[in-house]
């Protein structure tokens, strides 16, 4: 049976469907229109999934465990993991201070500007697409934060043990978390006494920076470090952020670079949140 | 091919894009994308006996929005123009090859990673993966199409 061309009436119908589906493109892309949609779908998949791992797959798990009359020690062993993680947040703050922080002065200035007991919280990765942080420019994830209490995370920092990833711009049910390396992202750096606004490249791993030779005459090198200025307001300062990886002439004056990221949010599962500065 | 019902074609497409979801992270470092959700659904309208609904592909096209997180609108605005050349043409395809349909399914391919990148992916826009994608697909459909002459069971009926 042969299929009947369309007519212009259906033709129409395509156009109008076309039309209002670039209509749907335009408001989501400027204005992020249905960002609430689609968190609330994120979170309503990330709860089923956990429901569903908990009715059908913890309950196998426990029954095996019980067989095996290991289940305290599982317990405590789970406990012990979960600290372990806390601790190794916590110890990555103070131990690395040749390579996480420029000085010892900075790790002073951090450590008496949050309390190192109270501001950092546990996180684990719920959803990471990995697709999109491989291909494209949009870099998220969306983590659950280990707290009892009703705290705003919005705009805190989140760190893992190589350094900060990003920062949080969500926060009901689960924390969405802006990745460096996003397109819409911006870190005010510093190496010296030269700033400069870091935008994420949408590569994985690469953030970039354009200046002007007018106003920052002194040459960058390769293998640079730059460092958080904490200008912005949401990031501590003098953070390394990372090392220059490639430095493009654009013209005359201006100048744009690659960083390499010194800290990969593929690295773990375990992140850290640090409370709103 | 029977034409196959609303609710198996979302469970398809959602079983598509969890694929996809695991498969792209891989294939990206080689410079390949296969949209699977795309092409299970353009086969799908392109077997059907009947015309699609142009209602119908906007409707699918929002719920892979959803799914996939991609911008709303964008695979909407997708699967409705592949409707309507699959539509427009279905009688003109039934005159080509499979060697034809291989090159069109994979063309198409190509139009969506490079449709969907300008809009995702624009900072970072790369000719090389519509390139490697558009060779590499063109041999998969290749590959599949010519299954059905050394294995007749698979050949949907």
């Amino acid at each position: 049976m042969s299929r009947v061309a369309p007519t212009s009436g259906s033709k129409a119908l395509y156009f109008l469907c076309i039309a209002l589906s670039s209509f749907l493109l335009y408001l989501d892309i400027n204005y992020k229109s249905f960002e609430r949609a689609k968190n609330l779908y994120k979170s309503f998949t990330i709860s089923s999934s956990y429901l569903l791992k908990r009715v059908t797959i913890d309950p196998v798990n426990y029954i095996f465990e019980i067989s095996k009359e290991k289940s305290k020690l599982i317990e405590e062993n789970k406990k012990l993991k979960q600290e372990l993680d806390n601790s190794f947040i916590t110890n990555f703050i103070i131990s690395r201070d040749s390579n996480f922080f420029a000085d010892d002065a900075s790790i002073k200035k951090f450590l008496d500007l949050n309390n190192i007991n109270k501001p950092f919280h546990l996180a684990k990765i719920n959803s990471f697409d990995i697709e999109k942080y491989l291909c494209c420019s949009q870099h998220k994830m969306f983590i659950e934060i280990f707290n009892n209490k009703d705290i705003d995370f919005i705009g805190s920092t989140v760190i893992n043990n190589q350094g900060i990833v990003g920062q949080i711009i969500y926060d009901k049910s689960i924390a969405e978390v802006l990745l460096l390396t996003d397109i819409s992202h911006v870190i005010p750096i510093i190496s010296d006494n030269h700033f400069c606004n870091a935008r994420g490249s949408g590569r994985p791993g690469v953030i970039t920076c354009t200046y002007s030779k007018l106003i920052w005459p002194d040459p960058i090198e390769i293998g640079q470090e730059f460092f958080s200025s904490g200008m912005g307001g949401i990031y501590p300062s003098n953070v390394l952020i990372g090392n220059v990886s490639a430095i493009n002439t654009i013209d005359d004056n201006n100048i744009h670079f690659d960083l390499d990221l010194v800290a990969d949010p593929l690295q773990s599962i375990y992140i850290g949140v640090v409370e709103g500065l | 091919m029977r034409n196959i019902g609303v609710m198996k074609l979302l469970v398809a497409i959602f079983v598509a894009n969890i694929i996809e979801s695991y498969i792209a992270p891989i294939l990206i470092k080689a410079y390949i994308n296969i949209p699977i959700t795309f092409l299970l659904f353009s086969f799908v309208i392109y077997k059907s006996r009947f015309n699609t609904n142009a209602l119908y592909a906007f409707l699918f096209g929002l719920y892979v929005d959803f799914i996939s997180d991609s911008p709303i609108g964008l695979n909407a605005a997708l699967f409705s123009m592949m409707a309507y050349v699959v539509n427009s043409y279905a009688n003109t395809f039934k005159l080509f090859s499979f060697i034809q349909i291989c090159l069109f399914f994979s063309g198409s391919s190509v139009f969506y990673i490079g449709f969907s990148h300008l809009f995702i992916n624009l900072e970072n826009f790369s000719y090389l993966v519509l390139f490697i994608s558009l060779v590499f697909n063109t041999f998969l459909f290749l590959v599949i199409a010519m299954l059905r002459l050394y294995f007749p069971s698979l050949t949907l009926q």
